[in-house]
């Protein structure tokens, strides 16, 4: 169909362009793009060698400049995949080794914790010693780790709404981490609203680190609870779990 | 004369091969392999008498280039290490000096010793067009590393083009179609030597004049080549760099070589023959010519057609064994099969099952060839499942065609980029250019997270229905969100046990999802670049990806590395998946071609050429026997493992055909299109055919026709491009994508 519009010349070069790479049928916003990116990359490579021009305590920008920036971006953002020949030998190198055994029995098959995604990327600042008046609240241990770096699997515990929530940076490596786990004394009945959050009074637990990190998330916190104290809400799980 | 160059072109080749090693992972010393069948029908004995002192001459020219440029780093020591270790007398270097500057424009000199000088002074001349100081020595390296050490004069290539033009169509008619082969890769390696030697216009008009006449498949590439003008451009291009520095394999008979080989070898300017030698691996079959369709049956691939020893390994395409499963006592098992021949309590079989359980097929790998997860009792229970859906499944045929419900995402407004279902058609997960994964549930049973680590502690470990237990009702929802990529997903993959779901994106990276808690558990890193497509392996544990980067890898879900890297395409993997005995791996790319991978050792076992475009789907029988593949050009090629052939191929669709599956018993092929269309095909019918001797032999194939019997249905959708098919146990089809009005 034919176009009445007149389009900038930009646009019908770039038009053009896309014709020539056999392109026939594209939204009209593509060109936009294009375009965008044209503009974009262009002036990169202009201020690029104008800054290599003048180092070079030349007056005018050359061609010579406008390459070596061409070649220093494309070393930066345009990689391309490596060499033939590198991926052959990295592939026979590779490929030499056997396929190793799979141990039977061993739970859910994922590499070592550091290089899993199953680790809290949370901390949980503590707040000590808020005194409330009734003790039939829901008591909520608060789990606090040292640097970790990913999103957590399931949270293990729910969060809070009076604690702070610190997220570390710091990636540390969860085998040497001592983690502590206040929990608060039993306090037997459920409430209805999980989120009032105080504690009487707390106490510290040392979780030995061999049990966390272990592939199973099922198990780390139900080893060391003290009672049944850590149920949260419960309105409809009573008939599952009627003993 | 004609003998004394084609011995030095050798020792140049072999100078290139060694320094950037070529090898395929198939085709070791391929270099010497094309010197074999190129030269040795030709000229008899001089060849051979040559080859010693050429390949002592080519040796020097090596030792004098590292020489040199150890000197003109002045590296000193090392040069005379090395000097007196290979036992280089003095005054060759500067003799080598002498005949780069003083020779200068020396031609051809057919001199014993100097002929490795001539030849690198015409070298010299060439590359010192950056009208440098001749003395130095820089040239000689460069020719020892760049691929293109020959060049003619420019002016002329148009004119040796024309001639081998003419030459070819004068040729008798049962030749024709086999030289013919020669145009593309001639026309494309010329055009590239060209622009590398910086001759831009003449380089453009050599274009222009003759991109008309190569065959139209060929019509991408050539628009590619057509923007590619000056050397930098093809600095970046990972796929022209590799064509150029591999071999283009053509199949041409015996008589129509001599023929060839006659008519270049006569003439003066041999530089057609150089490049022929240099760049195209001819591989000779005795027998007739092949007919100008066959050959286009076969040919469209980046890298020509497959060498005949490349499809000559053994490949173990049969299934593994089933594992005995002691099946529950159950009343209204009645028809339910028992396995191995393993006796029921009720009623013991005689040894009749046993005898065909013990018999190994001998095409089928062995259960220990490579190391399989053991079958828990999940994965038991499982089995019992398929076996009995199995027995109400509906046998399928012309007559009796599956019914087809479809799946159309709404909504997604062209963002949906990849689909898959469980085996047992439970859940359904998408793909999105969002970055996004849905995963929903097919049956009216809802998707729950397991419950939080306190609130399983309270559970009654013991009770029966305790893996309803361990779910946590207040998080049930049709669907499920899962939030990590950052690009587009491209390939999705649901673990056969139904625990995890894989995903690739453009992002470089495969995610394993579970699908108790839904949320991610490992990145795999290893694709720096988009990975295009995943699948698990049909035991679980194992998955294969494969990217941009133009390898696949294989992975298993406990190690954050790849344990086997696929190398040998020329562009990217658009498509991987495993066989159903877990032994292979098949990959195809956007080089046209197809290559089948042995997992225990990585070794590419078939590579399949035939199609005209990048291949986007792939299905392998339920028996291993046979692939199916599809690609942009809207065909679906059938493939013969065992054998490495051709064996069908069904035209109909006139878009890319983007999934294709086999209905459970290998009865029905259904095949999904850009078009929005399904079509079934007759699969027994295709496959059902006897490789004779000859073709097997030959690798001559013989297409019927076919296509519009074997097609049994074509069901249009509404403006839905068709992305997924699965056939559910009992064989109903379902079939998935996104609406795009």
């Amino acid at each position: 169909k034919r176009r009445k519009v007149k389009f900038p010349k930009d646009h019908e070069v770039m038009i053009q362009i896309l014709k020539d790479m056999g392109i026939t049928e594209y939204e009209p916003r593509v060109v936009n793009q294009m375009l965008e990116f044209t503009y974009r990359y262009v002036t990169t490579i202009i201020e690029d060698a104008k800054i290599y021009a003048s180092h070079a305590k030349k007056s005018n920008v050359d061609a010579d400049d406008v390459k070596l920036a061409i070649q220093c971006r494309m070393d930066q953002s345009f990689t391309s995949p490596p060499p033939r020949d590198f991926l052959l030998d990295v592939a026979r190198q590779k490929n030499q080794m056997p396929l190793p055994l799979i141990k039977p029995y061993s739970g859910p098959r994922l590499p070592p914790d550091r290089y899993c995604l199953t680790a809290p990327n949370y901390r949980l600042k503590s707040v000590q010693k808020k005194v409330t008046p009734s003790t039939n609240r829901i008591s909520v241990p608060r789990l606090s780790v040292g640097g970790v770096s990913s999103r957590p699997a399931t949270p293990t515990l729910g969060a809070p709404s009076v604690q702070t929530v610190t997220k570390v940076t710091a990636p540390v490596s969860l085998t040497n981490q001592r983690f502590t786990v206040q929990i608060p004394p039993a306090s037997q009945t459920s409430t209805t609203k999980p989120t009032t959050a105080s504690t009487p009074a707390v106490s510290n637990v040392l979780i030995n680190p061999s049990l966390i990190g272990s592939k199973n998330i099922l198990i780390t916190t139900s080893m060391v609870s003290q009672g049944d104290s850590l149920k949260r809400k419960h309105e409809d799980d009573d008939d599952y779990d009627n003993l | 004369m004609a003998a004394v160059q084609g011995g030095l072109v050798d020792a140049v080749e072999e100078k290139t091969i060694k320094s950037e090693p070529v090898a395929d992972a198939t085709a070791n010393n391929s270099a010497n392999d094309a010197r074999a069948p190129s030269s040795s029908p030709g000229s008899g004995v001089s060849p051979g008498v040559n080859k010693p002192a050429a390949g002592a001459a080519e040796d020097q020219q090596t030792l004098l280039a590292v020489l040199q440029f150890l000197r003109k780093n002045n590296l000193s020591e090392s040069v005379e290490i090395l000097r007196r270790e290979a036992g280089l007398p003095e005054d060759s270097l500067d003799q080598k000096g002498g005949d780069s500057t003083g020779t200068g424009l020396g031609g051809p000199e057919a001199d014993g010793r100097t002929d490795a000088g001539s030849l690198l002074s015409r070298v010299t001349v060439s590359s010192s067009a950056p009208s440098k100081a001749v003395a130095e020595d820089q040239p000689d390296v460069n020719v020892v590393l760049s691929a293109y050490s020959q060049q003619g004069d420019p002016a002329l290539y148009e004119v040796y083009y024309s001639g081998l033009k003419k030459f070819i169509e004068t040729v008798l008619d049962c030749h024709r179609a086999e030289l013919s082969q020669v145009f593309y890769p001639l026309f494309v390696h010329m055009y590239l030597e060209l622009v590398y030697n910086n001759h831009e216009n003449k380089a453009k008009a050599f274009f222009e004049k003759f991109s008309g006449d190569q065959e139209c498949y060929y019509q991408d590439d050539l628009r590619v080549l057509c923007s590619l003008t000056k050397k930098e451009h093809m600095r970046g291009n990972e796929t022209l760099l590799d064509f150029r520095t591999s071999k283009f394999v053509l199949r041409i008979s015996r008589d129509s070589y001599q023929l060839l080989k006659r008519h270049l070898q006569e003439r003066q300017n041999n530089q057609i023959w150089n490049i022929i030698q240099e760049h195209l691996y001819i591989d000779i079959f005795d027998g007739m010519p092949r007919s100008k369709g066959q050959i286009d049956a076969m040919s469209g691939s980046l890298a020509g057609e497959a060498k005949r020893e490349a499809n000559k390994a053994k490949v173990y395409y049969g299934l593994l064994k089933e594992p005995e499963i002691e099946l529950p006592l159950d009343d209204e098992d009645e028809e339910a099969e028992n396995e191995e021949g393993k006796p029921k309590k009720k009623k013991p079989k005689k040894d009749n099952m046993g005898s065909k359980s013990k018999k190994q097929d001998p095409n089928a790998p062995s259960q220990t060839r490579i190391p399989l997860p053991e079958l828990k009792d999940s994965d038991k229970l499982d089995k019992i499942m398929n076996m009995k859906e199995a027995t109400k499944r509906i046998r399928l045929g012309p007559d009796n065609l599956p019914s087809i419900c479809f799946y159309s995402f709404l909504n997604a407004y062209q963002g949906l980029t990849a689909v898959d279902l469980t085996d047992d058609s439970s859940l359904i997960a998408g793909g999105f250019a969002d970055s996004t994964v849905r995963v929903w549930s097919v049956t009216p049973k809802k998707l729950r997270k397991v419950k939080s680590a306190a609130d399983l502690n309270m559970i009654d470990k013991e009770s029966d229905d305790v893996l309803e237990r361990i779910m946590d009702e207040k998080t049930a929802s049709e669907s499920k969100i899962l939030y990590g990529h950052s690009g587009p997903v491209y390939g999705i993959s649901f673990s056969p046990d139904r625990n995890y779901l894989l995903s690739s994106s453009e992002d470089g990276t495969i995610r394993l999802w579970s699908l108790q808690t839904f949320t991610c558990l490992v990145g795999y890193k290893g694709h720096n670049y988009p990975v295009w497509d995943t699948q698990f392996s049909p035991h679980g544990y194992y998955f294969v990806s494969g990217g941009h980067d133009r390898v696949a890898r294989l992975w298993a879900t406990d190690h954050y590395q790849p344990l086997r890297m696929f190398s040998g395409h020329l562009a990217d993997i658009t498509c991987t998946r495993f066989h159903p005995n877990s032994n292979y791996v098949v990959t195809g790319s956007s080089d046209r071609t197809i290559r089948l991978w042995d997992v225990l050792n990585g070794n590419c076992v078939r590579i399949f050429t035939g199609h005209k475009g990048p291949i986007h789907a792939l299905a392998f029988s339920p028996n291993g026997k046979f692939l199916a593949s599809g690609a942009t050009d809207g065909r679906v090629l059938l493939w013969d493992i065992g054998h490495g052939l051709m064996v069908g191929e069904l035209k109909g669709h006139t878009d890319t055909i983007y999934s294709l599956r086999f209905s459970r018993d290998s009865e029905i092929l259904a095949s999904g299109s850009m078009d929005n269309t399904v079509r079934l095909w007759d699969a027994t019918k295709a496959f059902d055919l006897e490789t004779d001797d000859f073709t097997a032999a030959t690798g001559h194939i013989h297409l019927q026709d076919n296509s519009q019997e074997l097609l049994l249905g074509s069901y249009m959708t509404k403006s839905t491009p068709v992305i997924h098919l699965h056939f559910t146990r009992r064989n109903l089809l379902l079939a998935a994508g996104g609406y795009n009005p």
